[in-house]
């Protein structure tokens, strides 16, 4: 038997409801649709070369992985503050949050372009072998992912500026969303580009 | 006192004529262009030059075919885009900058079409007359242009996917899924950039990715535009009480 459910209907619909704007959930669905199938493409690779991937996985630094790692997570605890501030109506310390996400996110830029200049100016390029292929092609499109998260904050700490309540607040928990994408693309990206299977 | 309609263009035949120029677009390039053309899919770029010389060779004239009508309907995509244009129009307003990208790139990917399908024609024209390597070299300039090209088509999609978004309906002309999915699209093209690195694997002209994937998710944009652009054609010509 089921105890009475003491919540109305529409405040059932608001716990269940999506933040931020429902269709910018499509697109990251999409998205992350596309990276699973690239994921798995890599491991048909891998079961199909082990021998390959395993050398050419001891070639990367699971160091500057596991920073990227951090330097996600903690812009998108950012963000996760922002968007708290933001629905307690504090704007500014949503903004200042939102601009700290951007600039700590930053350092994963940096460690990406130390980490593909040490690559290239070892001769390892895309056309090294099928691991790097991947390697290059699945980290170039999420740092693409990135840039395009990166100016998404940058707007949006604009838009925070001079908010307009639930329309900003909409925007800024999309925005959050989105830049959760990019973190969580890369916790798969880190285990399977630099751990998974061991190293040789 | 009667509200004046919010289009003086109230050709709405012409309109729904115009919209299913996608699907048109889309049978034509799948079979003349994909199937005749042998592109659907394409030879991999690790192909031996004399496989691909010896398609031309052997199959000359449904590689003529198939791009003489490739280059004859390429341009009912610029019309699709008109038509998905004027219910953008009807939309957000008229003169909308969005409006004008998505028709502008809808118009400008008419071009890598009619330029790519002129050089398999080419190969096709003399290919006794040509070497290997030179038809070979035909079909990759082809390749090249047609997936380094994609950048106009998402201008289209940005402007589109952006623009229905700003349809402030109770029920928008285009489901917000339907403006993401265009938005995401043009975004995912990016991927066509790998392919000129490869000449096999999944980022090859002919692998998993660059063209399964990215060819799939373009095949399944025209017949789902084209099914809400007619949609809205209707509810505008009702909205009108034409």
């Amino acid at each position: 038997m089921h105890a009475p459910s003491t919540m109305s209907a529409d405040a059932r619909k608001k716990t269940l409801a999506l933040p931020g704007d429902e269709g910018v959930f499509f697109f990251i669905t999409a998205d992350m649709a596309m990276f699973a199938l690239f994921f798995l493409v890599f491991m048909v690779g891998q079961a199909q070369a082990p021998d390959i991937y395993r050398a050419s996985r001891a070639a990367l630094d699971p160091a500057l992985g596991l920073l990227n790692t951090l330097i996600l997570a903690t812009s998108g605890w950012l963000m996760v503050r922002a968007v708290e501030a933001a629905r307690r109506e504090q704007w500014s310390a949503a903004r200042r949050n939102v601009i700290a996400a951007a600039l700590v996110g930053l350092g994963f830029a940096a460690t990406k372009a130390f980490e593909y200049h040490a690559k290239i100016s070892h001769g390892i390029t895309l056309n090294t072998n099928e691991f790097f292929t991947y390697y290059y092609a699945f980290t170039g499109l999420h740092f693409f992912h990135f840039v395009i998260g990166v100016l998404v904050l940058a707007i949006t700490q604009a838009k925070l500026a001079a908010p307009e309540g639930e329309k900003t607040r909409i925007w800024l928990e999309s925005a959050a969303a989105y830049w959760h994408m990019v973190d969580l693309l890369w916790m798969v990206l880190f285990p399977m580009l630099y751990l998974a299977g061991g190293t040789a | 006192m009667a509200s004046a309609p919010m289009t003086e263009d109230n050709s709405y035949g012409a309109w729904k004529f115009c919209a299913w120029n996608g699907m048109i677009f889309m049978a034509v390039f799948m079979y003349f262009w994909g199937w005749l053309g042998h592109n659907l899919p394409p030879f991999a770029g690790d192909t031996p030059a004399s496989e691909v010389a010896a398609y031309f060779r052997d199959h000359r004239d449904a590689v003529r075919l198939g791009m003489v009508m490739s280059m004859t309907f390429a341009v009912s995509y610029a019309v699709w885009g008109i038509a998905i244009g004027k219910v953008m129009d009807y939309a957000i307003g008229r003169g909308h900058i969005l409006t004008d990208l998505q028709v502008w790139g809808a118009g400008l990917t008419v071009v890598p079409i009619l330029v790519s399908s002129s050089f398999w024609l080419l190969g096709s024209y003399r290919p006794e007359a040509l070497d290997d390597t030179t038809l070979q070299m035909i079909y990759d300039a082809a390749w090249l242009l047609i997936d380094l090209a994609y950048a106009v088509t998402s201008v289209q999609m940005f402007g589109l996917g952006f623009g229905f978004l700003r349809d402030k309906r109770a029920e928008p002309f285009f489901p917000k899924w339907v403006c993401w999915y265009s938005i995401w699209v043009g975004f995912m093209f990016v991927a066509e950039c790998f392919m000129p690195f490869f000449k096999g694997g999944a980022f090859n002209r002919s692998g998993i990715l660059n063209y399964w994937i990215e060819f799939s998710i373009f095949f399944a944009y025209a017949p789902i535009i084209t099914w809400y652009s007619l949609k809205a054609i209707g509810r505008i010509r009702v909205e009108n009480g034409d």
